[in-house]
């Protein structure tokens, strides 16, 4: 399908827009390296994080699902620069125009290989403008290019609720002084201020304020995550990573807590980033779905569209391998055989190729990129080829696949595949 | 495949085909049919408490339930209520102290694997505390043990939560599931190796038509390999050559044929290995006639002391006799093709959980698995000696969908090819409703409700398991609005009075608070232990 320039500048969402956009990532990378051999010396990448790309919006859930070991939790943490990455953008608070200028930009750069990216030749004269252009933007929104005291100021409006809730909390704390601690640290209020705050955080998480007085191990694992969340809660932040946040729990908890998050997300107006492996529980909470396999987005869709009409072939067997909680019903199953590949060495070409039904010989060669098949539905599989991309043939047939910059999200003037790790 | 089967195990033409044979479909498992086969295993009011500083924790309070040929029980509930101590009592491996089974019978196949216990130890409440002192006759203990462990392995396996605590990380795997093989198959292994004609000119031909076979395709080199197991008399040594040919094909060597009649003459035993083997089976079939000893003890409930003695007598002077040749560095040769024999049948073993290169992951530890893996090889041990019961305790909680998807795939393979029973444990109501026949839903170390797996998931008739479903966030429905069930698991300690859920139920009536509610039959197969239905008692 042809992909409008309107739905291609928003960001690849198509619905949403340009307006109230919070977080515009662009080719977020992070490579830990693997060091060994004589004196350490840099012999590899665990490639965690390859060139994703989306938007959150203001007030909006967006659920990230993939596998173990898929960097969906190394996003999720360098979203609050817990970890930084190696490159990559993340405009925060984009204003509309902007965020059209930062889609041009990268529209222009995908055009032409990067010479660091190992593409022949120069820039052309567009190209490095853009780019030069996209550096002063990158300078005024960029989350990565904050200094340290403008991050200490932003992290009261970005918070994170960790997996484990058994190990996220200060065991030689009590509970209102954990939750007051990020008060604590910004400076807000006087003490009875802060905890009278913590009482009323208590109380917006379904817990009574006498349980401040007490310590984390004597909760139980709900209580404990719920804690947590009311600790996330305690600056009035305006986005929270939920890393895994009921994984730890059982069903009937784990309903209590996303109540929970479910109601303040409408009293605050916040806006999430849920991080899961479960599918269900992120088909319950979530507006928008990215999928990711093994560093790379795979498809990336709205939540109703992504389940009822999934398109790549590892969304279809992730979908198909949920199990049903009815008897009654019975489905065909996608089993995929094997393992996820490691990240260290990636498998060439589509990293999904290796465990796919419906492998061709193109996919362990070229990377495939983005196409948006519906509006505001982008598939990365050469199953869905981009429909309108000038001299795209050209790119996928060329026995050297070419890594481009803006490859991940520019829409249908995306030519060049994503390279895969050439190692 | 038709709507009739019940289990689900459809898989897409797009799934490439499995290595393993298809067995035939599951029967139709209706009510009628599973209460006709056999009953392997038949618990009867277990009650298993702790005996911890801070009192008694009454982890489970009468459970019973019977385990049928082949069918598949799925045991479902919250964190703590008691489901893996279930598992953990019937094959007697609570850690104690502090815990103790207190009373109860498990009826594998009509042996009481708790029989003794009331001797085994005396309970002293300490005054003025809620602490009971446990007085045990270790003697006792360790003979029950010993008796219990007789059924391990072979009639009960079981499958652990944490594929990478459950294996032992300073050994390869190979050793780990030979070890296995050895204790429950050790007489078949060393049988087949007597027997085997490695050097014969039937086997030399068949590794020139494997040479051969290498430059044809992977399916050739299977049938030549296969043939050539059954020239040398030894199905192992064909799975030998498969992989020596298949590393052949990849590095390009081309005296193939010259290397396997090598290790063929390898096989060819010396008088040294000869008479270790012998020595080793007649032990080995000691300790099987020993197992069969202490099950015949439980079965008829008494002590066969005498025909232990004799057997352990008989072990002894087995053992001395061996002794020259289990001398370190003697033993090292003379047992040889022993180990290569178990190494080979642990490949194999590894073979049937679809392991793609077996001989690597054979040789590998551990901690170079993935969790998926490990799972497999954990799954492949048990099923090695192909087992009468399967306990599973939440075999696919620390897994990923689609590899949760595989595996469970397994399980329900194997149900069918051998007719395991299957005991899964497992929080994930969705797992049970995808594979279970049966379902026991738990509650604070009760069962609260029983029911074959469609009636319970249509017609929920305890509250607790109502609440469960309500609670679960499906999506094929996703607008459902998630119920969450209000307050958490009791204190077993002081647990609740009457019926154990009594202070979360949203229709608690006062008689409740007073009395445990027995359980009752509702429908043909569908028993709830409520006061909101009053049909007629279960009758053992």
């Amino acid at each position: 399908m042809l992909a409008t320039p309107g739905s291609a500048l928003s960001g690849g969402d198509g619905t949403a827009g340009n307006e109230h956009v919070l977080f515009s990532v662009r080719n977020l990378r992070k490579f830990f390296p693997i060091r060994g051999g004589l004196f350490s010396s840099h012999i590899g990448d665990v490639r965690a994080v390859d060139g994703v790309s989306f938007t959150i919006h203001e007030g909006e859930t967006v659920g990230l699902v993939g596998e173990s070991g898929c960097g969906k939790t190394t996003v999720g943490r360098m979203l609050l620069r817990l970890i930084e990455p190696t490159s990559g953008h993340a405009f925060y608070r984009p204003p509309p125009d902007v965020v059209d200028r930062i889609e041009q930009d990268y529209q222009a750069i995908g055009m032409t290989p990067l010479p660091e990216d190992g593409g022949a030749g120069k820039l052309s004269p567009e190209a490095t403008k853009a780019l030069h252009d996209l550096d002063g933007l990158a300078d005024k929104y960029s989350l990565f290019r904050k200094k340290r005291k403008e991050i200490k100021a932003l992290r009261a409006r970005l918070q994170i609720v960790f997996q484990d809730p058994f190990s996220s909390l200060e065991p030689r704390l009590m509970v209102r002084d954990v939750i007051a601690e990020p008060l604590d640290i910004q400076h807000v209020g006087t003490r009875a201020e802060r905890m009278r705050r913590v009482d009323e955080l208590l109380e917006s998480v379904g817990l009574s304020p006498e349980h401040a007085w007490r310590f984390p191990h004597e909760f139980s694992g709900g209580q404990r995550q719920r804690i947590g969340i009311a600790r996330a809660l305690a600056l009035r932040p305006e986005f929270i990573v939920l890393d895994e946040p009921t994984s730890a729990l059982d069903v009937s908890v784990q309903a209590q807590v996303l109540n929970i998050l479910r109601r303040l997300q409408q009293e605050q107006r916040l806006a999430y980033l849920f991080i899961s492996h479960h599918l269900s529980v992120i088909r319950a909470v979530s507006d928008r779905v990215v999928v990711m396999y093994l560093g790379r987005i795979v498809e990336r869709a709205e939540t109703d569209e992504l389940f009822s009409r999934p398109l790549h072939p590892y969304t279809q067997a992730l979908l198909s391998a949920i199990p049903i909680p009815d008897p009654l019903l019975h489905r065909e199953r996608i089993i995929l055989t094997g393992d996820v590949p490691s990240p260290a060495d990636p498998p060439s070409g589509c990293h999904f190729h290796t465990r796919c039904p419906a492998v061709m010989p193109i996919c362990s060669k070229v990377s495939p990129p983005m196409a948006e098949v519906r509006p505001g539905h982008w598939v990365s599989c050469h199953l869905f080829p981009p429909a309108s991309a000038p001299g795209a043939g050209g790119a996928v047939e060329s026995p050297a696949p070419v890594e481009s910059l803006g490859s991940m999200d520019a829409g249908p003037l995306t030519t060049t595949a994503e390279a895969s790790s050439s190692p | 495949m038709s709507a009739a089967v019940t289990t689900p195990q459809v898989v897409s033409d797009a799934a490439p085909p499995s290595p393993v044979p298809v067995a035939a479909p599951v029967p139709e498992v209706s009510a009628s049919s599973v209460e006709a086969r056999p009953v392997v295993l038949d618990v009867r009011n277990l009650v298993t408490y702790f005996y911890t500083y801070d009192g008694v924790v009454r982890a489970l309070e009468g459970v019973s339930f019977k385990l049928r040929r082949g069918e598949t029980l799925g045991l479902v509930g919250e964190t703590g209520c008691g489901k893996s101590v279930t598992m953990f009592s019937i094959t007697r491996l609570i850690p104690d102290p502090p815990g103790r089974v207190v009373s109860g019978k498990a009826l594998f196949r009509g042996a009481d694997l708790l029989w003794g216990l009331g001797a085994e130890a005396r309970f002293i409440p300490v005054k003025g505390t809620n602490r009971v002192k446990v007085k045990r006759s270790f003697r006792k203990v360790k003979a029950a043990q010993a008796r219990v462990g007789s059924v391990r392995g072979q009639g009960i396996a079981m499958i652990f939560q944490e594929p990478t605590q459950a294996m032992n990380p300073i050994f390869p795997i190979y050793d780990q599931l030979s070890e296995v093989l050895l204790e429950h198959r050790g007489e078949e292994l060393v049988d087949g190796l007597m027997q085997a004609t490695p050097d014969g000119p039937a086997v030399h031909a068949a590794a020139d038509a494997l040479e051969r076979s290498v430059r044809v395709s992977d399916d050739a080199i299977r049938d030549a390999a296969r043939a050539l197991g059954e020239a040398a008399k030894l199905p192992s040594f064909g799975t030998q050559a498969f992989y020596m040919a298949r590393q052949a094909r990849v590095i390009g060597r081309t005296n193939l044929a010259e290397d396997v009649r090598r290790a063929a003459s390898r096989l060819r035993l010396s008088g040294a290995q000869r008479t270790f083997l012998k020595n080793e089976r007649e032990l080995m079939s000691i300790q099987r006639e020993l197992r069969s000893v202490y099950i015949s003890e439980m079965r008829r409930g008494e002590l066969e002391r005498v025909h232990r003695g004799r057997l352990s007598a008989r072990r002894l002077r087995t053992r001395l006799r061996g002794l020259p040749y289990r001398f370190p560095g003697v033993k090292r040769r003379t047992s040889r093709p022993l180990r290569e024999e178990a190494f080979w049948r642990a490949v194999q073993a590894l073979e049937t959980v679809q392991i793609a290169n077996p001989v690597q992951v054979a040789r590998g530890f551990p901690h170079e698995l993935s969790g998926g893996m490990l799972q497999r090889v954990m799954i492949s041990m048990a099923l090695s000696c192909d087992p009468e019961i399967l306990m599973a305790d939440e075999p696919t909680t620390a897994l990923d969908v689609t590899i949760q998807a595989q595996i469970l795939e397994l399980m329900n393979e194997l149900r069918t090819r051998i007719g395991t029973a299957i005991l899964l444990i497992t929080h994930d109501l969705a797992v049970i409703a995808e594979v279970a026949d049966r379902v026991a839903v738990m509650y604070a170390g009760q069962i609260v409700e029983m029911a074959p797996v469609k009636s319970l998931f249509t017609r929920p008739m305890h509250p607790y398991t109502q609440g469960l479903l309500e609670s679960i966030p499906r999506v094929d429905q996703p607008s459902k609005k998630l119920e969450s069930i209000p307050g958490s698991v009791p204190n077993l300690i002081f647990p609740p009075s009457g019926c154990r859920y009594h202070p979360r139920c949203p229709h608690a009536m006062p008689i409740c608070k007073e009395q445990r509610p027995p359980m009752t039959v509702e429908q043909p197969g569908h028993n709830v232990a409520c006061f909101l239905y009053n049909g007629p008692p279960v009758v053992e």
